[in-house]
């Protein structure tokens, strides 16, 4: 039986590491997931609450948590732990409508 | 407009809020698409020309000018696979959007390389290096189509089992049941406690308390002592010492083994419903940590079975060298 760990961020945690991002684009950069240009800043944004826009709804689910973006991170960020925020949120919401 | 602007999606159909994550989603890009196209075209005037070969009557071993010809352009495919995607994620050239693209080409050009070199082999599947080296490109796509298949499922996968153990304002809803879970357990204990029968020294009794205590004769609720013989008390109609016992506050706790009491965690009541929900959610974080393993294992295989792969095919390309060299020479 495997022993459990929490490997997924709670959104404290989340909002936490978004304001401790400095928008450098290196976890992007590196994404093979992401097929079309957005910026840190709308991601960041999106993450929590609001409203998810299109490109950033495709990104979240084309995202397949291989973690290759944390490592190049210059402040030690997960953005896959942020994406995973998105795609639970895009889960919430089709069960909400 | 300036060709950045041009490419970030700030036009008012994209800021329309998204919603869902079907598990068949498809996001077809134009990159994408043009790759498939490519791999098509490829395949078909591979396949066109390996139809009007076979039936001319020529030479059909892997060996012959056709054969040849095939196995250095499906060798080129693997190569440009194999490089183009490992030498681009180390580039220091980087854009946003350009590695998928070049994972895309990876799957493509590694799609082509089988093809072609499946008709370099001319339907020759003898117990050679050749087989075996087209064997493992074969293990090796599949590996690989499978690993892209697991990627687009396992991560939806996985945010099921996290929406399952986040709140809905996304805290960390182990720690929320488990604060309720020991609410309750105070609360039920300060309740046992309500019942608990304190030392009478302590609490100031008079000696004649009707509780018997270790040592002292037995006596009855009036304080009488309950000096009769053993044999009388079948015919008196005071209580006996163990219906006394019985009423005493110390053992309104102890149910017969019939009693719905014995039953576990009959005496805490509440807390059956947030220690299963504990557990399901020791569940989830178990299947979210096997999806996730299973995703990073699954990609190890890919590398070592394209190491494996890598190694067939050199085999392969020393041994036919070997043959062929001293023919070219002589």
């Amino acid at each position: 039986m495997l022993k459990t760990a929490l490997l997924h961020k709670t959104g404290p945690q989340v909002a936490q590491e978004i304001h401790a991002c400095i928008g450098c684009n290196e976890c992007l950069l590196v994404c093979p997931a992401l097929a079309e240009p957005i910026t840190i800043d709308v991601l960041n944004r999106e993450t929590l609450s609001g409203t998810i826009s299109a490109p950033v709804a495709r990104f979240a689910r084309s995202c397949y948590q291989c973690g290759a973006c944390v490592a190049p991170c210059p402040v030690g960020l997960h953005r896959d732990a942020m994406m995973m925020l998105i795609k639970v949120r895009l889960l919430r919401s089709a069960r909400e409508s | 407009m300036s060709k950045s602007s041009k490419e970030l999606p700030d036009t008012a159909a994209s800021w329309r809020n998204e919603k869902g994550y079907p598990w068949l989603f498809l996001h077809i890009r134009h990159t994408w698409g043009v790759g498939l196209v490519v791999t098509l075209v490829v395949i078909a005037i591979s396949g066109a020309f390996y139809l009007w070969y076979s039936q001319s009557g020529n030479d059909t071993s892997p060996d012959s000018t056709a054969g040849l010809g095939y196995a250095v352009i499906g060798t080129i495919f693997f190569i440009l696979a194999a490089l183009l995607y490992s030498l681009r994620r180390r580039s220091r050239r980087r854009a946003i959007g350009h590695l998928n693209v070049v994972l895309n080409w990876h799957v493509f050009f590694a799609a082509m390389g089988l093809v072609v070199l499946f008709m370099h082999s001319f339907g020759h599947f003898e117990a050679i290096s050749g087989t075996y080296a087209l064997f493992g490109m074969v293990i090796l796509t599949i590996s690989g189509l499978v690993g892209r298949t697991l990627d687009h499922f396992l991560p939806r996968l996985i945010a099921g089992e996290v929406d399952k153990v986040l709140t809905l304002q996304g805290d960390d809803r182990i720690e929320v049941v488990s604060q309720e879970l020991q609410a309750i357990v105070v609360y039920n204990t300060q309740e046992m406690r309500g019942f608990r029968v304190e030392d009478p020294l302590r609490a100031g009794v008079p000696t004649g308390s009707p509780i018997p205590t270790p040592g002292s004769p037995p006596s009855a609720t009036n304080g009488q002592s309950l000096g009769t013989p053993w044999d009388l008390a079948y015919i008196s109609l005071e209580a006996t010492q163990q219906e006394l016992d019985r009423a005493a506050p110390r053992h309104r706790f102890i149910p017969d083994k019939k009693s719905a009491l014995t039953r576990p965690g009959a005496l805490m009541p509440g807390a059956e419903e947030q220690i299963s929900e504990l557990q399901d959610m020791h569940h989830a974080m178990q299947r979210e940590q096997f999806y996730r393993y299973l995703i990073r294992y699954w990609r190890m295989l890919h590398i070592t079975l394209a190491f494996i792969t890598t190694g067939l095919i050199t085999w392969h390309i020393i041994f036919a060298l070997n043959l062929m060299l001293p023919r070219v020479f002589h």
